[in-house]
């Protein structure tokens, strides 16, 4: 169980003479809830982006379920914040479409989007076509594409920023939720302290200039978990914590900025 | 347009138009029901619009994957730019003598000058059109599992599209302008022909009567091209 799902090794990433993310090390266990937490320009994305393999390191490996990565593939599912649905497809087509690019059959293919669809709450839309969907129902349908997928490990870039606050709360449920019954290995970004608080197991705090993880917390709030966890002592304590180091961090890159 | 008309009718009725250079409208719709009853417009109208739809859909079956490859590939656009900058200035009527000395006055002729005057701009509307694609889906597709052959066929096709049939609507335009001036030069029939030989008679009134089916017959075509891309647009609504 506690085998690892993400290794990352030395992994430094260079745009130009900007130095995005220099020297990081981690090691993401199997079934984990790691969420990465940092202000704007700290190179959250540009992590998600080498582990999914849209980018290549510059120096050093990044190994996901024992496997180097060397190009894109679909063990590393991605959910993006814009949620680039494809709007020629239905929601049924669009949550079937990894399946379909494997050579599975349509009659296959529909039977298993159409248990994703139904999980995250969304039986009656499956014909309907994105341009039709609120965003918070476009989420959702972009994370049951990639739970269909069944990759090794679910990527999540800011997937909540674009949505309204009560629409956000809801799917923080539901992703605990399908987190817990899928025990899927994800890696979330996020820059709100509360939503890392809520959804993760373990908090990693990233810096900027060059972008690096200063902190590594435990968040060992009970599982399973819902709103309400935001309202107990532990989680008041954990976020205290948390708050000071970002403070300094931002102060600082701030700094880094104006200079 | 009825006013139009009806100053044009009084005016040639008055005497102030000469018939020979312009036509009544009364005279115009006579000759077309004339022509109409036996047949022959009819005739006409199929002939040109046969040779534009052979012409055109040759033209955007050769375009469409083509544009999608030289679209999404540097390599393949760099080869194949120094040819097409020089067949996107040609107009269709440069084609017209080689094409005659090649197939000499037959139906094959006709459709190779709509597909030589079709296939540069087609291509480079549909080369145009793949850029924007937004690169986030292309990504999403990608990280989906899809191959490069499958993000083209899944992703850049279907997202080009709508900017691609309203490409091809410009283009079948295009396509009736090559038609109507291969066949005034050398036709036995069509509407290009029509005007043609309608002047050589001194037939003004075929003539007026040939323009005005063209443009009839374009509208028809725009409207049925739009019908079918309603259809296959039905997820932008």
């Amino acid at each position: 169980m506690n085998a690892s799902m993400i290794s990352i090794q030395g992994v430094s990433k260079q745009f130009g003479t900007f130095q995005a993310l220099q020297h990081v090390d981690l090691e993401v266990a199997q079934g984990a809830f790691v969420v990465l937490l940092g202000a704007s320009g700290c190179g959250k994305s540009t992590l998600l982006n080498l582990i999914t393999g849209f980018d290549r390191p510059t120096a050093g490996r990044i190994i996901v379920n024992s496997r180097e990565v060397t190009g894109v593939d679909p063990h590393c599912g991605m959910v993006f914040q814009q949620y680039a649905l494809f709007p020629w497809m239905t929601v049924l087509e669009n949550v079937g479409f990894g399946l379909k690019v494997k050579g599975m059959s349509r009659g296959q293919r529909n039977e298993i989007a159409q248990r994703f669809i139904e999980m995250v709450g969304l039986k009656g839309f499956e014909d309907k076509f994105p341009n039709a969907l609120s965003g918070g129902m476009k989420q959702r349908v972009s994370i049951a594409r990639v739970l269909a997928n069944d990759p090794d490990v679910i990527l999540l870039d800011e997937p909540f920023a674009a949505l309204d606050a009560m629409t956000r709360q809801v799917l923080q449920d539901e992703l605990l939720r399908i987190y817990e019954q899928s025990r899927k290995t994800i890696v979330f970004i996020t820059h709100s302290i509360d939503e890392a608080l809520l959804l993760s197991t373990r908090m990693l705090i990233m810096s900027a200039r060059p972008g690096r993880i200063v902190t590594d917390i435990r968040n060992d709030l009970p599982m399973p978990r819902n709103a309400e966890v935001q309202l107990s002592a532990r989680y008041n304590e954990l976020k205290s914590q948390i708050w000071e180091t970002v403070q300094s961090e931002v102060m600082r890159s701030l700094e880094a900025t104006s200079r | 347009m009825l006013a139009f008309l009806a100053i044009w009718e009084a005016a040639c009725a008055a005497g102030l138009v000469d018939p020979i250079f312009l036509p009544p409208p009364s005279a115009v719709l006579q000759k077309g029901m004339a022509m109409g009853g036996d047949g022959s417009l009819l005739g006409h109208v199929l002939a040109s619009a046969r040779r534009v739809m052979m012409g055109f859909l040759a033209a955007t079956a050769v375009a469409i994957p083509l544009g999608i490859v030289l679209g999404t590939s540097r390599y393949a656009r760099a080869a194949f730019d120094p040819l097409l900058s020089f067949l996107r200035p040609l107009p269709s009527m440069s084609w017209i003598p080689l094409s005659l000395l090649w197939f000499g006055i037959t139906e094959t002729q006709k459709y190779s000058i709509v597909f030589m005057g079709t296939f540069a701009p087609a291509l480079v509307y549909v080369i145009e059109a793949t850029r924007n694609v937004d690169p986030l889906l292309i990504r999403a597709a990608q990280n989906l599992g899809a191959s490069r052959w499958q993000v083209m066929r899944e992703v850049i096709l279907p997202g080009s599209l709508p900017q691609i049939l309203s490409g091809m609507k410009v283009i079948l335009g295009l396509a009736w302008t090559c038609v109507i001036s291969a066949e005034l030069v050398a036709a036995r029939e069509g509407l290009g022909f029509l005007i043609m030989n309608g002047k050589e008679f001194f037939q003004t009134e075929v003539v007026v009567l040939g323009m005005v089916l063209i443009s009839i017959t374009v509208l028809v075509t725009d409207f049925v091209f739009r019908l079918i891309e309603n259809r296959i647009l039905r997820w932008q609504q």
